[in-house]
């Protein structure tokens, strides 16, 4: 498996008067090039799960492997190395910095990498060419469309090349449309090799042909209802 | 080491792109610190420019100076005490020397007056400082005359002019130079004469002297020199050149110092201002440091970039205010800082200074400026880097 849960708990603020139970004793596998759907309300605790699969943070109690790595036995400084070989973000309204040009945001991961500025255009260029936007390469983020912001956030989490694929409410703020899209290019990207996971209740999603598993989530447990 | 190198830069040039994004903010946090250092910077010139002046005059006085003091104030002195100041061993020359203040109440102003003999060691010093090669003194009535002095007087060289003695007589006077502009600091309100036309313009009687100068063969022993005067004459005060120049420099020192506690004064606020900008973060930058650590980012690059964003703010004001002020205190003569370090005397020097810009001077300059704004934005930058990756997740 490549994502594996073990009766993990995540508690915030431990021991302390805000202290806040997000996860209790959840257990979860995915496998490779699978696409699955955690779904479930707001405030269910789908993005702690999602933040622990995305190597944010370890749980409080339990065992979380992410490929192939324990992270409880992973420092802080590990977790970001591991996050970043492994595990590509896209976030909901897609976290883009508008003042950033389209090519910048998408290279973003690159810079603490050490990688040169040839190497990371030519990098930002295959993805910008595969997911049509190479003509906004030089717009800043701020000044482009809907759809086109979407494809940014896409190759932004492709560009180190990452086996997982984390997306937190993708398509939450975007028409039926622009989602149906974005659903495509997610099955295009299983096809070509990519574990991924969404947190979603659009139906769009959780309905989608190329979904593998929902998975519900309720009260930060498994809902198994 | 080159994937190190290259992380850096690529860091640097991130830190640059954000710079210019908020470049309203940013320019403003330049030119209010360029502001602070140009102030600080402009007092260092001035202050080691003028001590520099000071120190280059100063080295063509006696190398003692004897006074007559009676009842705590300065008396004339016999001339009868140079002959028992011959029989020190170490003593070169005793020359008699006459000086005083003449008050002009026309212009409110005062002019220094000296009289020199011909011939003594301190004639050829004041002679350097002369503006033409005309040998000096020439003869009686001639004087020479300094550039503050000469102006308030409306005088140039050739023209002739009078002051009054003490039972109210004129004394006909004629200047033959001008002081060299870059002796200023110490010949403004100077009018040089030989002794004999100070001793009728003051009417100190041939046997007496406002003070004598006493010229030592080795300069390593003047403190040693100087005891044994203070032995043989109890009624005289003993100064040395070491003296003189310390008093110089405590001079400006004192001023300097005054003019530096309010300066850092400045810094200090600059520095809370800073401390403030760089702890408390807008919204949009904890989003964009929360997507940044999300994405792979280390809170070690996030206060790189901090760092960056410091050095080039820090760097650029430096630049800005160091060069704003060598181009006040050369070009400006310090006009802000004038009154302060000169005084407030009637006759001002018109300053040429040449500041030393030595490599101290600059590192010194940095750290009382560019270090603690690099401490003030760094260090709470902690505080900006540890927000927390999931705050850029959705509920």
């Amino acid at each position: 498996m490549l994502i594996e849960l073990d009766a993990v708990t995540k508690i915030y603020n431990q021991g302390q008067i805000n202290e806040v139970q997000a996860l209790t004793e959840v257990s979860l596998a995915i496998a490779p090039q699978t696409m699955v759907c955690l779904k479930g309300p707001s405030g269910s605790g789908k993005s702690t799960l999602l933040s622990i699969i995305g190597c944010i943070f370890a749980p409080t109690s339990g065992r979380a492997t992410i490929a192939g790595k324990p992270l409880a036995r992973l420092p802080d400084r590990f977790l970001t190395v591991h996050r970043r070989a492994t595990i590509g973000f896209i976030f909901q309204r897609f976290n883009i910095l508008p003042a950033l040009s389209v090519a910048d945001n998408i290279t973003l991961p690159l810079l603490p990498l050490g990688v040169s500025p040839k190497a990371r255009r030519e990098r930002a260029g295959v993805l910008m060419d595969q997911l049509a936007i190479r003509h906004r390469e030089h717009f800043p983020a701020g000044q482009i469309s809907g759809g086109e912001l979407q494809r940014v956030a896409i190759a932004r989490a492709l560009i180190n090349d990452p086996p997982i694929i984390l997306a937190d409410e993708p398509t939450a703020h975007l028409d039926s449309r622009l989602s149906r899209d974005f659903m495509q290019i997610m099955a295009d990207l299983k096809k070509a090799g990519k574990t991924i996971v969404i947190t979603s209740h659009d139906p769009l999603v959780t309905e989608h042909a190329a979904i593998d598993r929902v998975i519900g989530v309720k009260d930060g447990r498994i809902d198994v209802s | 080491m080159n994937a190190i190198i290259e992380k850096q830069c690529n860091i640097l040039d991130y830190a640059l792109s954000s710079l210019w994004r908020r470049r309203l903010k940013n320019g403003g946090i330049v030119v209010v610190f360029a502001a602070v250092i140009f102030l600080v910077a402009s007092f260092q010139l001035v202050t080691s420019a003028l001590t520099e002046s000071a120190g280059r005059v100063l080295a063509a006085a006696p190398e003692i100076t004897l006074q007559r003091m009676s009842a705590g104030r300065q008396e004339a002195i016999p001339l009868a005490h140079a002959d028992r100041l011959r029989e020190i061993f170490g003593i070169r020359a005793v020359v008699p020397r006459v000086w005083g203040y003449y008050f002009d109440e026309v212009r409110g102003a005062n002019y220094t007056v000296l009289g020199v003999a011909p011939g003594m060691p301190q004639a050829e010093g004041l002679s350097n400082a002369v503006a033409n090669e005309t040998p000096w003194p020439t003869g009686a009535g001639q004087v020479v005359v300094g550039r503050a002095a000469a102006a308030a007087l409306e005088l140039q060289p050739g023209k002739l002019f009078s002051f009054f003695r003490p039972d109210l007589s004129l004394k006909p006077l004629e200047v033959a130079a001008i002081f060299r502009s870059e002796t200023e600091l110490v010949t403004a309100d100077l009018i040089a004469m030989p002794i004999a036309d100070a001793r009728d313009l003051f009417g100190i009687p041939a046997t007496h002297a406002t003070d004598l100068c006493i010229y030592v063969a080795n300069p390593a022993e003047i403190a040693t020199i100087a005891g044994k005067i203070a032995k043989i004459l109890p009624d005289t005060r003993v100064l040395t050149r070491p003296q003189i120049q310390k008093t110089y420099q405590v001079v400006f020192g004192w001023r300097s110092g005054f003019a530096s506690v309010c300066l850092l004064a400045a810094l200090a606020a600059f520095a809370i201002l800073a401390w403030d900008k760089a702890s408390g973060l807008s919204p949009e930058e904890r989003r964009e440091i929360a997507i940044l650590k999300i994405l792979g980012w280390e809170t070690s690059d996030v206060l790189g970039l901090r760092f960056w964003e410091g050095i080039v703010v820090a760097g650029l004001a430096f630049l800005l205010g160091t060069t704003l002020a060598y181009g006040h205190v050369v070009f400006g003569e310090a006009a802000l800082f004038k009154p302060v370090l000169m005084g407030w005397s009637v006759l001002q020097p018109t300053l040429h200074l040449a500041p030393q810009v030595t490599l101290k001077e600059v590192l010194l300059l940095l750290a009382v400026t560019v270090l603690p704004y690099l401490a003030v934005t760094v260090i709470p930058a902690w505080r900006a880097a540890s927000v927390p990756a999931e705050s850029a997740l959705g509920g």
